[in-house]
């Protein structure tokens, strides 16, 4: 796959290019881009604080960098709206935004809303939950959009031995990622396998595309956007950054499985509606699981329900409030 | 203008600045939060200097340089120059870098490892040029802003001990700048001597313990006598030893402070200390050794020093109460260079020096505040005025 070595030569990039600030706000400048940040949350009081602070201090007031950032909620119960807010982030409730639309819980929901609520050219999407925040997480993702503008989505990796030798050292994603993602991505989509981190929750994608893309409400939004963005634009419009380390909350392999689960179903349902399966049966949204209590064994059903938001575009009232045709 | 006026005018001005800087609260977080998170254990700080100088550059600030032990520093010029008044920052902490060090900021407050002792005192460094800009204050002096390394316990300040010995600028006054406790004023450093005694076991003896050795070298510690007059005080303040319950231990660390009103009596112990190491040595047969760590000189500023006057009365008008302990052994190395020296908490905050550290928030602007009258104090002619 000579292109996939192409691309991970030309696209691949690590944070530390991008330090000269001045520099990218200067070319941000020059092409009339904006950009907005939006941190979609969930009972995130723990982190949150830090995350508007540390943005707003030095993206916004120190390197222009972000024109605005955004929290959106989808209906936290700890105090994560009124730490954000106190810390000085515009924050929406989902809920509100697009109401006719309804409301569907779940982190994709609030990705695709803040498409519509947000006003950059850019929207650089940040995961609430990172522990070890920094300032990288942004211009470390935005800037190759910013100089090279045939590249339109760009997506987080972390990666960062201690020390180099010239010794082969594995380079990957997550559990999920190894045992699911990259083996469905080798046998459908050869050339996303190149994606070091597909599942991670940080990227920065253009508008025009974003818009563009319908978005799975739940655990499947990232893998239906590579395939999606792939099927439209190609690898070439991909880059990828690697951001150093990310420190966040340890999920349990039980809820890895429910988000294994949620992503297959979006992924099976691609592979239907692009013609590269046929005849699949109706997809059951339960997911079984099983706990030992003394020397019986019980059934946890969970329903996870992959609901899909239309692409952006498609909504007159996005239309009108962006003036489209 | 004279001291008296000069004073009425300090007080109208620094009154009014709690409010004026809250404006730069998150600036002044941010900052704490990108300095908090780079582990900097004594000897290892060099990546928080780094973030220091881009800092200082960013400020557009004149001299900023790393000197040869790795301090940091900065000048803000003053409109007349020629005196140079120091406001110092140590920027080691005393956790290892294998400690996490991720912060929590909630709307109250902010907890982690080092956040009080010092990353708010060396973000409070970082930002002051950028906060003296934003209230409009200038000074006739240079402010000399150092972020010093190798501070803490065997660090015994070298990093600031060599600055001070090796500057070609006259230090006219100091601030030292620690992250809490709001309302102290330490003026003075007491006769003090940071102590090791480490202990090996001889093999051949195998039911001989190290820890039963340091045992007794703590039992005969505490059997000498210390002066009362000169407030002398012995604190054991570390131990470590052993490798598991099952065996003698072959090793075994004590670490203690010596302090005392008196530099003579620090050497009149210390001597003791050391005739008592000998004899028990020869007793357990264990090699035992007594190693200074760190030791500061006792002297400092007169409680009725117009600097320490005009202090009090600056933190008087902020409503903070000055604290009655004039000792700390932070001003040491200025008082070794006889520079009238201060040092002070930015912010209120809790169990320092444990991973759960914490500080408060809603206090740390009137700690800028107090930081900047100071300034303006020692600008306006309080420390040439004694």
């Amino acid at each position: 796959m000579q292109n996939i070595s192409n691309w991970l030569q030309s696209n691949t990039f690590h944070h530390s290019q991008f330090w000269d600030l001045l520099r990218l706000i200067e070319e941000k400048e020059k092409k009339g881009l904006t950009v907005s940040l939006c941190i979609p949350t969930l009972n995130e009081e723990k982190t949150i604080g830090k995350e508007v602070v540390l943005f707003k201090s030095e993206l916004v007031d120190r390197y222009p960098l972000l024109d605005e950032i955004a929290v959106i909620d989808s209906g936290s119960t700890d105090r994560t709206i009124e730490v954000a807010a106190s810390f000085g982030a515009s924050v929406y409730l989902s809920a509100d935004i697009l109401p006719e639309t309804g409301f569907k819980r779940g982190k994709g929901e609030n990705l695709w809303k803040a498409i519509y609520q947000l006003q950059g050219d850019i929207i650089v999407y940040v995961d609430a939950d990172i522990k070890n925040i920094h300032p990288r997480f942004v211009y470390g993702l935005v800037a190759p959009i910013i100089y090279r503008p045939e590249i339109k989505y760009v997506k987080a990796f972390y990666d960062r031995p201690l020390a180099l030798s010239s010794e082969i050292r594995p380079s990957g994603g997550g559990r999920v990622t190894e045992i699911l993602v990259r083996p469905l991505f080798s046998l459908f989509f050869p050339e996303l396998t190149a994606i070091i981190q597909p599942l991670s929750g940080e990227y920065a994608v253009k508008r025009e595309i974003l818009e563009r893309i319908p978005f799975p409400v739940g655990y499947g939004v990232e893998t239906s956007h590579l395939i999606d963005v792939y099927d439209g634009w190609g690898i070439e419009a991909f880059a990828q950054t690697d951001l150093d380390k990310r420190v966040h909350r340890h999920q349990s392999t039980r809820d890895l499985g429910k988000m294994a689960f949620g992503i297959l179903r979006t992924f099976l349902k691609r592979l239907k509606t692009k013609g590269i399966v046929k005849d699949m049966p109706e997809l059951t949204p339960y997911l079984r699981q099983f706990q030992a209590r003394e020397n019986n064994y019980e059934q946890i059903i969970h329903e996870i329900v992959e609901e899909e938001r239309p692409p952006m575009i498609e909504l007159p009232e996005y239309r009108a409030k962006r003036g489209i045709e | 203008m004279n001291p008296i006026d000069n004073f009425e005018h300090i007080r109208d001005r620094v009154r009014q600045l709690p409010l004026e800087l809250e404006r730069f609260r998150e600036l002044l977080l941010a900052n704490v939060i990108m300095f908090g998170e780079i582990p900097a254990p004594t000897f290892h700080e060099q990546e928080r200097i780094n973030l220091m100088e881009q800092r200082f550059t960013e400020c557009g600030l004149q001299n900023c340089s790393i000197d040869e032990k790795g301090n940091g520093a900065a000048i803000i010029p003053g409109s007349e120059g020629g005196s140079t008044i120091m406001v110092a920052a140590h920027a080691d902490t005393p956790f290892p870098a294998s400690v996490d060090h991720t912060l929590t900021l909630e709307p109250d407050r902010i907890v982690g490892p080092g956040i009080a002792d010092n990353s708010l005192g060396i973000a409070v460094l970082a930002t002051l040029p950028t906060l003296l800009e934003g209230v409009g204050i200038s000074f006739k002096s240079d402010i000399l802003l150092l972020s010093s390394v190798k501070s803490l316990n065997e660090g015994n300040q070298e990093g600031l001990r060599f600055f001070l010995s090796n500057t070609k600028r006259p230090i006219a006054a100091a601030l030292a700048v620690e992250g809490v406790q709001l309302g102290r004023l330490n003026y003075r450093s007491r006769a003090s001597l940071g102590g090791e005694i480490f202990c090996v076991a001889d093999k051949a003896y195998e039911e001989v313990s190290a820890l039963d050795v340091l045992s007794q070298i703590i039992y005969r510690l505490r059997k000498i006598q210390l002066p009362e007059q000169s407030a002398t005080r012995l604190i054991l303040g570390y131990i470590e030893g052993g490798v598991t319950y099952k065996t003698p231990a072959r090793k075994a660390r004590l670490k203690f402070q010596l302090s005392s009103d008196s530099d003579q009596t620090i050497v009149d112990i210390t001597e003791k200390i050391d005739s008592l190491i000998a004899e028990l040595s020869k007793e357990y047969k264990a090699n035992i050794d007594f190693n200074i760590i760190a030791r500061t000189r006792y002297g400092g500023m007169d409680p009725k020093h117009f600097f320490v006057l005009q202090a009090r009365r600056v933190l008087t008008t902020l409503g903070i109460h000055p604290g009655d302990n004039p000792y700390s052994s932070v001003v040491s190395g200025f008082v070794e260079n006889e520079i009238p020296a201060m040092c002070i908490g930015i912010t209120t905050g809790e169990n320092l020096n444990y991973p759960d550290e914490r500080i408060d928030i809603s206090p740390i602007m009137k700690g800028v505040a107090q930081l900047i009258g100071l300034l303006m104090a020692i600008d306006g002619g309080c420390c040439a005025e004694h």
